[in-house]
């Protein structure tokens, strides 16, 4: 069964995969080292560096922070994923950019019950791609006015 | 006639009622979540289900998750809580109860057994299942037993 028709991103963080609507995503920058401003940090609200993005700077995330997931890459090598937001434009920070996906390839997947605590304020939703489970990336869980910080 | 799933973890020698075990898979792919609790080794997928796989080499001390992760073999166990994996070094025996010497006393230490097997001289823990799989996921796992007994289940 098709979850969604729309377009995603699938991305890899810490080891483990995560789904991106396309529809959220302005921009994928690749090459951030020389852009990116780490004292320009407001660690309580989640917000580890700012990145130069066209001619101003955004605020960048790290997800792995809030999920508690341990990421081997270090931030100068890191992807910056700039998407769009209701005060302007923010960016992730990701291990790597896989691939585009249509919903077509994706089976929805229940969080199992034993594990619906974990994964309370991490995600919600988790979708199956060639039998892997990718988890579902919602932005406004990491920025924004519905920011909880952790 | 009951029968017995045996099983081997390090030096952990542990039983399941063949009723509970729906299958042992071989070589199953294993996937990390986000917050997996500290006694959750990995999810695998089974049959477009996620099942979550407890790391029972806390059960003993003689583990990691790591060590979990490489083993060859999951026991699909089902609890009343969920399907759950555990992690096995050898396909199993299965041995019906007469064959043994049954004991259904519980272990004031592990709060996890519920009763011994002894079959051809080895004694193999009798694992209470829906204990392990609320403590072990819900992050109140201590490897101590738990005083009250109020989670404990009856074999």
């Amino acid at each position: 069964m098709a979850a969604t028709t729309n377009k995603n991103l699938i991305f890899r963080l810490g080891g483990i995969g995560f789904l991106l609507d396309l529809d959220h995503v302005v921009e994928v920058v690749e090459q951030i080292a020389e852009i990116l401003d780490p004292s320009r940090s407001d660690i309580g609200r989640g917000i580890v560096s700012a990145l130069k993005f066209r001619k101003t700077w955004i605020p960048v995330v790290d997800p792995a922070l809030k999920l508690g997931l341990i990421s081997s890459v270090k931030i100068k090598e890191k992807t910056a994923l700039v998407l769009q937001g209701i005060e302007g434009n923010w960016a992730i920070l990701v291990d790597q950019v896989v691939e585009l996906s249509s919903g077509e390839h994706l089976r929805l997947c229940d969080t199992p019950f034993l594990l619906k605590v974990s994964a309370m304020g991490c995600y919600s939703e988790l979708l199956l791609l060639n039998n892997e489970p990718l988890v579902v990336f919602e932005p406004e869980r990491h920025y924004g006015s519905d920011f909880v910080p952790v | 006639m009951k029968r017995f799933g045996l099983f081997q973890l390090g030096t952990l020698d542990f039983a399941l009622s063949l009723q509970q075990i729906q299958k042992v898979i071989q070589d199953s792919k294993l996937y990390q979540l986000p917050r997996l609790p500290l006694a959750v080794a990995a999810v695998l997928v089974d049959n477009d289900r996620l099942v979550p796989l407890l790391d029972l080499s806390l059960l003993f001390g003689g583990g990691s998750t790591t060590g979990t992760k490489t083993l060859r073999y999951q026991i699909l166990v089902e609890s009343e809580y969920g399907t759950v994996a555990l992690p096995a070094e050898l396909t199993g025996k299965i041995v019906a109860e007469k064959k043994g010497t049954l004991s259904t006393e519980a272990s004031p230490k592990e709060a996890w057994v519920i009763g011994e097997f002894d079959y051809q001289n080895t004694k193999y823990k009798i694992l209470d299942i829906n204990f392990l799989a609320i403590e072990m996921t819900q992050n109140f796992w201590r490897n101590k037993p738990d005083t009250s007994g109020a989670r404990r289940h009856p074999l």
